[in-house]
């Protein structure tokens, strides 16, 4: 049984100007990478990754971006909002030498996955990218992981100046790494492939969902037709590599296809 | 896999499933994905003259015996959607259903003129969503004038087989089923979904779905589709591919016996994966190995209504 919840927001944590982390007292059992529609009931329902997850409480951190969010960013603590989840794929938990690559309002499903990596003993690097200072996230988060992070923006305004892909291929040069995993804007998945070409890795994935549970066919990728809320959100290399539409266009809630 | 090839209005599929129209069809990415799990006929989206967003969310809801869903129609049009299922068409010989929806018999027209264009096989007039009252009023299936003139229409221009998509949410369905045959309906196809129903969050006092209603599929419909089903194949000369929460091999049997030729499968796939395909497929031989029937068209059926 698909099991909804309707929840007061116990925490709203400001993240940024525009990113927001709202917290539920449940115990979601989910894994780092899963996701869960949300709704207020006023029109709308949206997938949101996991940043947060104990047995007690998770999170989800919101980037306000359309009406929907919109509307969630005047909500107050007590407010009720409705969820359904977790749901689709998770990452792959490997135990050596990881590398996390992580852009914008993605990089919070890693503290997740971070701090699971952790209890299986991985040994962690994070690299936190974002555009500039003010829209970079969870930086405070992640340092009390003590796991080694590099803060990065794309004009030094915070940690080091460059992309997280320019980081990613200046560590992957000097050093060698079991695993990568990604989460952050589709472009800049796509360029960080090349340079991540000779590991093995999974991407996290973001598509315009209805469902959610595999029936209505909105977010199945091409050409493997796999759908993104059932065997994704989280892709491995193996699937990755087949997909025609990765970095080149998405598909609106009528089906039509955008290019990025 | 030979037990249970048929044959539907000239065309050879390999498995009497269908995917009915509104699950996974709405790029050739995803049905191509349930052609590699077994089904053995596709049917697209039901497309529109222009591009449709659909109902906001959410659009389903799950209770005990299924879902409620409104997805509101969404589709990316008419061209685009023929684009989709050309796509499919350059990889895949299984046949394709064009499902088309419009408000009136000019717009059906036009959808032909489209269709016909296309590599599409088969056209199926949704002449029943449940879903967009607000916007359209009560579906044309209620109305056996407007059925005839539609099908009549459609099947003077249409150059491949058209079939009918019936709503049970009428109290005479073998009326409106002799009326879209009378038309020149190649064949039917029913049910759409049931209802409409509604479910409420009993904590924020809300319909769960934006639309407020939405139709009902999955198990607690086949008892009723399995009916209408039987009733429609007592007074029809044409096949009927039935649909209505068949969710095992057992289910597909039942719906064969109750008349119909093809069987759609579209619910299911959240129960059971998208392998719910193949395991019918291999449920419908292993019912059909136990009873020494030699192929699916050797399969009885229920005897039909005086």
């Amino acid at each position: 049984m698909d099991e909804r919840y309707t929840l007061p927001i116990a925490k709203i944590t400001k993240e940024t100007e525009d990113i927001n982390t709202y917290t539920f007292k449940h115990n979601l059992g989910a894994k780092p990478g899963q996701f869960i529609m949300l709704t207020d009931f006023e029109g709308g329902e949206k997938p949101f990754s996991i940043s947060v997850c104990s047995e007690t409480e998770f999170s989800v951190t919101i980037k306000r971006i359309g009406d929907f969010t919109t509307r969630l960013f005047k909500k107050n603590v007590g407010d009720l909002m409705s969820f359904r989840g977790a749901y689709g794929s998770s990452f792959f938990i490997h135990k050596k030498r990881v590398l996390l690559v992580g852009g914008g309002y993605a990089v919070p499903t890693f503290y997740f996955l971070a701090k699971t990596l952790i209890e299986n003993g991985s040994e962690i690097t994070l690299i936190n990218g974002s555009r500039t200072k003010s829209e970079h996230v969870f930086a405070d988060k992640f340092a009390t992981l003590n796991i080694r992070t590099i803060n990065t923006t794309d004009d030094g305004s915070f940690g080091e100046k460059g992309t997280s892909v320019d980081i990613a291929d200046r560590l992957l040069e000097e050093e060698k790494f079991d695993f990568v995993y990604a989460s952050g804007p589709e472009m800049m998945m796509k360029a960080l492939q090349p340079v991540i070409s000779d590991n093995k890795y999974e991407f996290l994935f973001e598509r315009y969902m209805k469902c959610a549970i595999g029936i209505c066919g909105n977010c199945t990728m091409d050409p493997l037709g796999i759908r993104l809320c059932v065997e994704g959100p989280v892709l491995p290399k193996e699937k990755v590599e087949q997909l025609s539409e990765f970095g080149k266009y998405h598909r609106k809630p009528s089906g039509s296809r955008v290019n990025f | 896999m030979n037990k249970i090839k048929t044959e539907f209005l000239g065309a050879k599929v390999s498995s009497p499933l269908v995917l009915p129209a509104g699950v996974m069809g709405m790029s050739f990415s995803g049905l191509n994905y349930c052609v590699e799990n077994g089904i053995g006929v596709v049917t697209s989206k039901s497309l529109t003259l222009v591009e449709r967003s659909g109902h906001n969310g959410p659009v389903i809801a799950e209770f005990e015996g299924g879902f409620i869903n409104a997805m509101g129609l969404c589709n990316p049009g008419i061209v685009e959607g023929l684009a989709e299922i050309n796509e499919f068409k350059q990889h895949s010989d299984t046949p394709v259903i064009v499902s088309v929806f419009a408000t009136n018999t000019e717009d059906f027209i036009e959808l032909t003129n489209y269709v016909n264009k296309s590599q599409g096989d088969f056209i199926e007039l949704n002449l029943s969503c449940p879903n967009v009252f607000d916007e359209f009023g009560i579906p044309l299936a209620a109305s056996k004038d407007k059925v005839a003139e539609i099908v009549r229409a459609v099947k003077e221009i249409s150059t491949i087989p058209v079939i009918a998509k019936l709503s049970p949410n009428v109290y005479n369905i073998s009326e409106i089923a002799l009326v879209a045959e009378a038309a020149g309906a190649d064949a039917l196809c029913m049910i759409n979904t049931v209802g409409p129903g509604m479910l409420i969050d009993k904590k924020m006092v809300k319909p769960i779905l934006s639309n407020r209603t939405g139709g009902l599929s999955g198990p607690c419909i086949k008892p009723i589709a399995l009916r209408l089903i039987h009733e429609v194949y007592s007074k029809v000369n044409i096949p009927i591919i039935g649909t209505g929460g068949v969710t095992n091999g057992d289910d597909a049997i039942e719906m064969i016996m109750a008349g119909s030729t093809l069987i759609g499968v579209g619910t299911a796939v959240y129960y059971r994966g998208i392998e719910v395909f193949d395991k019918i497929n291999q449920e419908m031989i292993k019912f059909m190995d136990e009873e020494n029937y030699a192929s699916i068209n050797d399969l009885p059926k229920l005897e039909k209504l005086k």
